[in-house]
């Protein structure tokens, strides 16, 4: 393990020292300067074996690039060629040769070639995806020492660190995403590595509660704003992880302290505008979310005190503090918010959710009536509820009675009340009549595929099988599952 | 004592010593020591089956007037029979017989030791109950009517039905159910003691010999055949008959066939290995364990086949049948010695405690064996696999073959990799350390292709199968006899 730091290290000094004029193109992709340069007869023909390669019709496109190179192979693109033909070699999962007669020639026959930067890359990357860790790591080692300007060695140094993590080598890891995250200049191909490696620096700081060094990993990716919001996503989980553990509980809450405060800086301040007081309340809800991460109830219900205090009681506000207090199985005090809603309608309807979180029917029934009430407009989707919350608790004649009544009642809807009905039904195990009820909606194949199932319950196999055939005829989508479902029933 | 004596003198209870003797030790030697020839243990197991048999019968004819002695023989031919019965099995091949002569022997062995506990408790309770009426004196008892039992003097014996422990409600049953439980626990204790017994050290050698580790080349000659050339006047007045030219056949005559190169490694007389023995030859061998069908396409029919195809197709000795070790059992062989390649197939879970797995960590990192899985038939056994390498080897992620590996290129050229059903995906997966293939991973139930049958799957299918079954078995014994090689080289175990 020793060794390997020593090496990564020595590949690391030979990075820095790099100045990164980073490559042109992408591995499998040349450069359009060199398209430009080629002849029309060889473009042709390079065309023809690209167009194959694209098809992914390999061993077609590898004929193609044979062509190419036995009729120009003093062509700038003939490395270009030997090295596509090696990765159709890979694409067909002939990774050594690919290696030995591929990559390796495109690197012997055309050193100087902007093909041997990425022939050099890939043999380390073939070496580690057939199993060959060492000769990759070695082979990537050798790319990063001989191209160190080109992307190509900010690949490598990214499949070290993959294989870093693999032999959960901690050390050289966090060295080489330092050295992805901190001193590489970034480019349009390089960007993206050394953007990952950041991200995952500041996760590895933050579990680790080193709050400085993670936001120090942030700020090479996000700035202003994004930078506030890439805490908030980053920190949580670790964060979590570390409050759970007794051991790690101190430096989880100081972790926590740092997170919050720095979130509280970066709150939006000028509320002039609704939507500048939209994007201040988007803030102020991640740093409360953060604080939840915490545990720290006192400190949370602080928080929406605050939060509370500058916005005003926002309907919005208080019923996230309302939930707050229901994960916390604080109902009575969060109906008491509830009722406090300016939306009485909304404030009710969440009173009644909350009796049914606590199973407390015949209470979210009374609220359900009181909002037909109240909200006679919509007094059929309050019924509706009151139905759903008698099915939560498996009281499936009173159930069955509201649907009934709205079926005959709510005419507009009568389609969503009958689906509603018939799932009842099948719940309550009365199969017979809810095939009845099923055959009336007309959400076909979703209809026959619940009829099918009761019919099977029912032991009447034949009908389901006759169902089953309809589904197949007529639902292309359904067909696969309906023909395993007749293979099921035969069974 | 007295008794005993008197029975050390009949005749005929020395003769059942030495014959429970004579089969004790062949009972050890074909489990453990493995020292005998087949052709002994055929002898021993069969004579003495014959005459416990045979002494059951004669007696048979006296159980009224006897019955003790007649149960008592018929008790202790059980295990006789059962032990016999599991052998001859298995010498046969039969091995759903062996499965259920060994399941329900153990079986109708716990409960004649079960009845003759119940039995003896009984006699010996029914004694102290007689002896205890004898002593009964009413004056006694009514002296001390009110005093509890337990009172006078704690009575131990767990034979006696009066033993405290068995309290005043109902003792008979009490003392029933210490039997019966007391009885299991023991009968299970020495059952597991026996299956941690490994007996001695086991030992696999590899058939001596020589050859090379390469592929099978198909040589193509094309002979030319010159065709007699007619020097012809067109102008003649003979009219000749002169072909068209599409009637012109070009006569070429190829000779298609394989070469064969000697197979094995290292130099020696004969197709094998260098530092292998006379006695060697190659095994196929599985691993035994709990939680599912580890015995899918096992024995005559299934894995035979494939062992058969390797003696056809590279000439090296094999051993007359297929084997299954349990992960303790693989432990006792040798250090060096041992089975180069482990087949573990099945379709349902593989239930492997640690110290199991630690056994298969020390297969492949010390003795430099090889796995090779076969998902029999789902999905699940494939991530019961995955996930049971994951345990064996932590720090090794498995990676997809290429098809230009020397496991697919030798002896036999694999295009792709053949399979009967996809269960666990089309490509062959494998884990590469330290310089190795450390185990191969087949998704699509290659046993299924050697079986009889080959599972309904067209010959360039099975055929390939079997080539790629002889790929892999060699791969692992080269591999193996390099590694022998450089032991015995460096001073090692051998």
């Amino acid at each position: 393990m020793k060794s390997l730091s020593t090496l990564m290290l020595m590949t690391l000094s030979w990075l820095s020292l790099a100045s990164p004029a980073l490559a042109q193109t992408k591995i499998s992709e040349m450069s359009l300067d060199r398209w430009a340069k080629m002849r029309e007869v060889e473009r042709y023909q390079l065309n023809i074996a690209e167009k194959y390669f694209k098809e992914k019709k390999y061993d077609v496109a590898m004929s193609e690039y044979e062509k190419y190179l036995s009729l120009y192979e003093q062509s700038d693109a003939a490395s270009f060629a030997q090295l596509k033909w090696s990765l159709c070699l890979n694409n067909l999962r002939k990774q050594n040769t690919a290696i030995k007669e591929g990559f390796q020639s495109v690197i012997d026959y055309w050193p100087d070639s902007p093909d041997a930067a990425k022939a050099s890359y890939l043999i380390g990357k073939t070496f580690v995806d057939i199993g060959r860790v060492s000769y990759g790591k070695k082979a990537y080692q050798e790319t990063i020492a001989d191209f160190p300007d080109d992307a190509v060695a900010v690949y490598s140094l990214s499949g070290l660190a993959e294989i870093a993590k693999q032999e959960k080598d901690e050390t050289s890891l966090v060295k080489i995403w330092k050295r992805l995250a901190f001193d590489i200049e970034r480019t349009k191909l390089t960007g993206g590595t050394c953007a990952t490696a950041a991200n995952s620096l500041a996760s590895y700081y933050f579990g680790k509660g080193a709050f400085p060094d993670a936001l120090d990993s942030l700020k090479t990716n996000y700035k202003d704003e994004r930078l506030a919001y890439y805490v908030y996503a980053y920190v949580r989980s670790p964060l979590g992880t570390l409050v759970g553990n007794e051991d790690t509980a101190t430096v989880g809450l100081r972790l926590a302290d740092q997170a919050v405060s720095f979130l509280k800086q970066n709150l939006e301040t000028d509320l002039s505008t609704d939507e500048l007081k939209a994007k201040a309340q988007t803030q102020w809800n991640q740093m409360i979310e953060v604080e939840k991460y915490s545990r720290r109830d006192d400190k949370v219900l602080a928080a929406y005190r605050s939060m509370l205090a500058t916005f005003g009681n926002l309907d919005a506000i208080m019923g996230s503090l309302a939930d707050y207090h229901v994960s916390q199985k604080r109902f009575d005090q969060a109906r008491s918010i509830y009722r406090q809603f300016k939306d009485k309608v909304l404030g009710l309807s969440k009173v009644a959710q909350s009796y049914r979180a606590e199973a407390n029917l015949n209470e979210a029934i009374k609220v359900y009536k009181q909002l037909a009430g109240v909200d006679a407009e919509n007094a059929a989707t309050w019924q509706g509820e009151e139905a759903a919350a008698y099915v939560e608790v498996k009281q499936y004649p009173q159930a069955i009675q509201i649907y009934r009544s709205l079926v005959a009642s709510d005419a507009l809807n009568s389609q969503k009340w009958l689906w509603a009905l018939a799932t009842t039904q099948r719940d309550a195990n009365l199969l017979k009549e809810a095939i009845g009820t099923y055959r009336q909606c007309e959400n076909f194949p979703e209809n026959y595929r619940q009829m099918a199932g009761c019919h099977r319950a029912l032991k009447e196999y034949k009908e389901a099988l006759v169902l089953y055939g309809q589904i197949i005829g007529r639902s292309e989508s359904l067909a696969p599952w309906a023909q395993l479902q007749v293979g099921y029933t035969f069974e | 004592m007295n008794l005993l004596k008197s029975l050390c003198k009949q005749k005929a209870f020395q003769v059942g010593a030495v014959m429970a003797l004579v089969w004790l030790f062949a009972l050890a030697d074909w489990l453990w020591i493995h020292m005998l020839p087949d052709s002994v243990l055929h002898l021993v197991f069969g004579s003495i089956t014959g005459l416990v048999c045979w002494f059951v019968y004669k007696q048979s004819k006296s159980r009224h007037e006897d019955a003790i002695v007649f149960w008592s023989l018929f008790s202790f031919g059980i295990p006789v029979w059962w032990h016999a019965g599991v052998y001859f099995c298995e010498w046969l091949g039969l091995e759903v017989f062996r499965a259920y002569f060994a399941r329900g022997g153990l079986a109708v062995f716990f409960v004649t030791g079960l009845i003759w506990v119940v039995w003896a408790v009984e006699q010996h309770a029914q004694k102290i109950e007689a002896l205890r009426r004898q002593a009964f004196n009413l004056e006694n008892v009514l002296t001390r009517k009110k005093q509890k039992r337990s009172v006078d003097h704690k009575i131990w014996n767990p034979l006696d039905p009066d033993a405290w422990y068995y309290g005043q409600k109902s003792p008979r049953l009490n003392q029933s159910l210490n039997g019966f439980v007391s009885y299991t626990v023991l009968f299970c204790l020495i059952g597991m003691i026996l299956s941690q017994f490994q007996g001695c050290t086991q030992y696999y050698d590899l058939p001596a010999g020589g050859g090379e580790n390469q592929a099978v080349q198909q040589v193509v000659k094309v002979q030319k055949i010159i065709r007699k050339k007619f020097i012809l006047n067109p102008y003649s007045a003979i009219n000749y008959n002169t072909p068209e030219l599409d009637d012109v056949k070009l006569e070429l005559n190829e000779v298609t066939a394989h070469r064969y190169t000697k197979m094995g490694f290292g130099e020696g007389d004969g197709a094998g290995f260098a530092g292998g023995t006379s006695d060697g030859t190659v095994g196929f061998v599985r691993l035994e364990y709990p939680g599912g069908d580890w015995n899918q396409d096992f024995g005559i029919g299934g894995d035979m086949n494939m062992l058969l195809k390797y003696a056809e197709l590279t000439g090296q000795k094999v051993a007359k049948k297929t084997k299954a070790y349990s992960a303790a059992q693989l432990k006792t062989f040798d250090g060096v010695r041992c089975p180069p390649l482990l087949y573990i197939t099945g379709q349902r879970n593989i239930s492997l405690g640690n110290n199991d797995i630690k056994i298969l960590q020390e297969y492949i990192n010390d003795k430099h064996g090889m796995i090779f899985g076969d998902n029999g038939g789902s999905r699940h056994f494939h991530n019961q696999f995955i996930s049971m390498m994951q345990r064996i080897l932590p720090d090794v992620r498995p990676v997809r073959i290429p098809t230009d590996d020397p496991i697919h290129t030798r002896p036999y050229q694999i295009a792709r990799i053949p399979y009967v059903a996809p269960h666990g995906g089309e490509e062959a997966l494998g884990w590469f350390k330290d310089g190795r293939w450390v185990a191969y991973y087949h998704p699509g139930d290659i046993g299924d292709a050697w079986a009889d049958g080959h599972a309904g799957v067209s010959q360039d299918i099975w055929a390939n199968c079997y080539r790629l079954g002889v790929n892999i078995m060699s791969y692992a014994h080269i591999q193996h006899a390099k590694w022998r090689l450089a032991q015995k080289q460096s001073g090692g175990d051998e």
